[in-house]
């Protein structure tokens, strides 16, 4: 750790970190638009530049250097003093920002960064309202480079962000600089688009509204749309996001800086992957069935109907003919609710780890990297919680089963009441378990889409999607990542943490940290959660 | 304000086109490989290889260097657009420069400029259909005393007004150094008598240089 002094308060920080980084994170909101602590360090905004004390060439005195020193590419040394607020750097910032602004249209009314927009914020806190330019702006292109992604380049600041993440995160090198000076434009060769599984992360690091996602693009002024902390269900690699949403609908995924896990960054297949919220095939509300009578009762009478049929069976056949299928899309505290409710029942029931989504390999990126060159795996499990219900089921003991042995075990008609929890965003029932669940008289399917088991099923409830619930995910790296939930579940529909709370036999409001920390008395391991660290908000 | 959109989905070259780069010259950009630590460094000698070949580098041969080289072509046209050296498209038979610095300005080189722009039918870093004439602009000629001016090939063409543009542009001359050398013109070593330098037929300093030795 090094000590340094900024604007006379003396700052902690570690060595070697760049003063500007040191400044960003004990508070001061220094401006800057090419530095990103996740790539290199271009120093071409100029808009970070700060005084420093440096020893005077013939006196050896220290005392202020009248050149002013881009600060983030001066690393931090143990008693070096520093200055921002002085006249000479504030003139600095207003200077850069007259010149970011020369040939910037002014159409923040259509443009769809505005509202978090550094160009705006920057203008307003750091510039000068007046500008000489009276000549006519330079009018660059607007342009179509890849599937998911527009460039306008008439709103470019030439912080080179997006051509360094392509060249070092990605290691895809699509994007380049071409032409010189006032002509210098970002762009890709002609006919090679930007089309990598992580291009969308050029759109969240550009501080401007030059990159732009093609998804969100005029879908809502970002002032009106309210975010929730949450973890992609997308893969096992748990990257911390937040969902942005307004009016109970999703309208974009971002990733939030989570070191070790995610870094600054998320995929594409996480990052539009959130379709399937309003798939029209989605359950919305719960079924009962008693032979061939169909009712959709109130949710405040299913806990007790629940409890009766299953007590009910099990006086009947024995508990050993009980199973439950837990998925690797619920979280830690729903399958636990489970469990508890299932072995309440019937100690001896049978528990089962349903089948895990796996596609493809594993891709690392950049491009290539191996060992410790990796920034950045999207894993081929393509599950957020396997590892959480594996440790629930851990803890839990007694009968077990892998989903093979279960498929084959019903089939053979040796369990007559299963609940089969699913949640996959796409189908996933197979010829033979549609086949063994015949054999089921109970069965209880928890599924977020229409399947084939629920013609069949005495119990259908509606699962939610990850957006609508809260809990935790255990993440490939086994770190315990707590997730809010962002939106309401469809009409009619309730989240599946609130009905498993009731039917396990607890009264009130589910509460994921209630229930984690419910769940943490009797299982350890569950004890210490990851959250990442919050970042000031002018960080970026 | 009205807006100008390009698609980059679409590929600028033909991917079923024959390779426009010869078995040699891929050979002779190979053989430079040795000489440094990446592969990525030889794209300045290879640009200049390409450059002096063809006359220009085309989207095909960018994509083809990038494929020698093991490199994005993105990284070829980055290097390519900063240096005006290099030429994208063919450059015609007179290279046209005009000045838009301080001096040539305040003389009324824009003028001339637009002039030039509406005789030849085309814009900076253009060259014309029949490839006579490329047009670019420098920052300056070192020529400011003459204000404005305008250089052909080598040739400079001193204090020009809009309406000398049609005569200078249709001059089949207009590209060839024949001032007569003055009687302070050092003569080459050796040579005792002064030698009459007008009417050469070279148009380069430097061949005029290297004869004169």
């Amino acid at each position: 750790m090094a000590k340094i002094i900024i604007d006379g308060q003396e700052v902690e920080c570690r060595d070697n970190i760049p003063v500007l980084q040191a400044a960003v994170d004990a508070g001061w909101d220094v401006p800057h638009y090419c530095y990103h602590p996740g790539l290199s360090i271009a120093a071409s905004c100029r808009l970070c530049l700060m005084e420093m004390k440096m020893p005077h060439p013939q006196t050896k005195e220290m005392g202020w250097a009248p050149k002013l020193m881009p600060s983030c590419q001066t690393p931090a040394r143990e008693g070096m003093e520093v200055r921002f607020a002085t006249e000479k750097v504030q003139q600095n910032q207003k200077n850069c920002m007259e010149f970011f602004l020369l040939n910037h249209p002014l159409d923040c009314p259509v443009c769809d960064q505005a509202g978090e927009c550094h160009l705006q914020d920057y203008s307003y806190k750091f510039g000068d309202p007046e500008s000489r330019m009276v000549d006519q702006k330079l009018k660059n292109p607007k342009k179509d480079i890849g599937p998911n992604t527009l460039l306008y380049s008439d709103r470019c600041v030439m912080c080179t962000r997006c051509v360094r993440f392509t060249d070092e995160v990605s290691g895809t090198h699509e994007l380049g600089l071409v032409n010189r000076g006032s002509r210098l434009e970002i762009d890709v060769f002609p006919g090679l688009p930007l089309d990598n599984p992580m291009q969308g992360n050029v759109v969240d690091i550009c501080p401007v509204g030059c990159l732009l996602d093609k998804d969100f693009l005029f879908q809502r002024r970002v002032w009106e749309l309210s975010t929730a902390s949450s973890i992609c269900p997308g893969c096992a690699t748990g990257c911390a996001i937040r969902v942005d949403h307004a009016d109970d609908k999703v309208y974009r995924l971002k990733p939030r800086y989570n070191p070790g896990i995610n870094d600054w960054w998320m995929c594409d297949e996480g990052r539009y992957g959130f379709k399937y919220i309003e798939d029209s095939k989605r359950v919305t509300s719960p079924i009962v069935r008693r032979g061939l009578d169909a009712t959709s009762p109130e949710w405040a009478d299913i806990p007790e109907i629940v409890q009766f049929r299953f007590e009910q069976h099990v006086r009947e056949n024995g508990g050993e003919k009980l199973a439950a299928v837990l998925s690797p899309f619920m979280s830690c505290e729903e399958g636990w609710l489970l469990i508890e409710f299932m072995r309440e029942t019937a100690p001896e029931c049978t528990l089962v780890m349903g089948p895990v989504p796996m596609e493809g390999d594993d891709q690392s990126f950049p491009v290539g990297a191996t060992g410790d060159k990796v920034k950045f795996t999207i894993l081929n499990e393509k599950c957020p919680n396997r590892r959480g219900v594996e440790m629930l089921l851990e803890a839990a003991g007694g009968n077990q089963c892998s989903f093979d042995e279960f498929v084959e075990k019903a089939g053979g008609g040796s369990f007559t009441a299963a609940w089969i929890v699913g949640g996959y965003p796409k189908e996933w029932v197979s010829k033979e378990l549609n086949k063994a669940t015949g054999k089921i008289d109970l069965l209880v399917v928890q599924d977020l889409l229409q399947n084939s088991l629920m013609t069949s099923a005495a119990f259908v409830f509606p699962a939610c999607s990850w957006a609508e619930r809260e809990g935790s995910f255990v993440n490939a790296g086994g770190q315990i990542q707590p997730f809010d939930w962002a939106t309401n579940p469809p009409e009619g529909g309730r989240r599946d943490g609130q009905y498993l709370y009731e039917i396990a036999g607890y009264a009130g409001l589910y509460n994921g940290e209630r229930v984690r920390k419910l769940m943490a008395a009797k299982i350890p391991a569950f004890k210490e959660i990851h959250e990442p660290p919050v970042r000031p908000v002018h960080a970026h | 304000m009205s807006w100008i959109t390009v698609n980059r989905n679409e590929p600028a070259i033909d991917p079923n086109a024959p390779p426009i780069l010869s078995a040699a010259l891929c050979e002779k950009i190979r053989s430079l490989f040795p000489r440094y630590d990446t592969k990525r460094a030889v794209l300045l000698p290879a640009l200049h290889m390409v450059q002096d070949g063809l006359g220009h580098i085309p989207w095909q041969a960018m994509k083809e260097i990038a494929d020698i080289l093991e490199i994005h072509p993105s990284d070829v046209i980055d290097t390519i657009s900063f240096y005006t050296h290099f030429w994208t498209h063919p450059k015609g038979m007179k290279v046209i420069t005009a000045c838009r610095s301080v001096s040539c300005e305040t003389m009324g080189g824009v003028a001339v400029l637009l002039e030039l722009k509406k005789q030849l039918g085309i814009g900076e870093h253009e060259t014309t259909p029949d490839g006579r004439f490329s047009l670019v602009t420098e920052e300056c000629l070192a020529g400011c005393d003459h204000a404005p001016c305008l250089l052909i090939n080598e040739k400079l063409h001193r204090c020009v007004k809009v309406e000398d543009v049609g005569r200078i542009l249709a001059d089949d001359n207009n590209d060839r150094i024949s001032q007569k050398r003055s009687d302070l013109f050092d003569a080459p070593a050796g040579d005792s008598k002064s030698k009459d330098v007008s009417g050469l037929e070279s148009t380069s300093d430097v061949a005029e240089m290297k004869a004169s030795e």
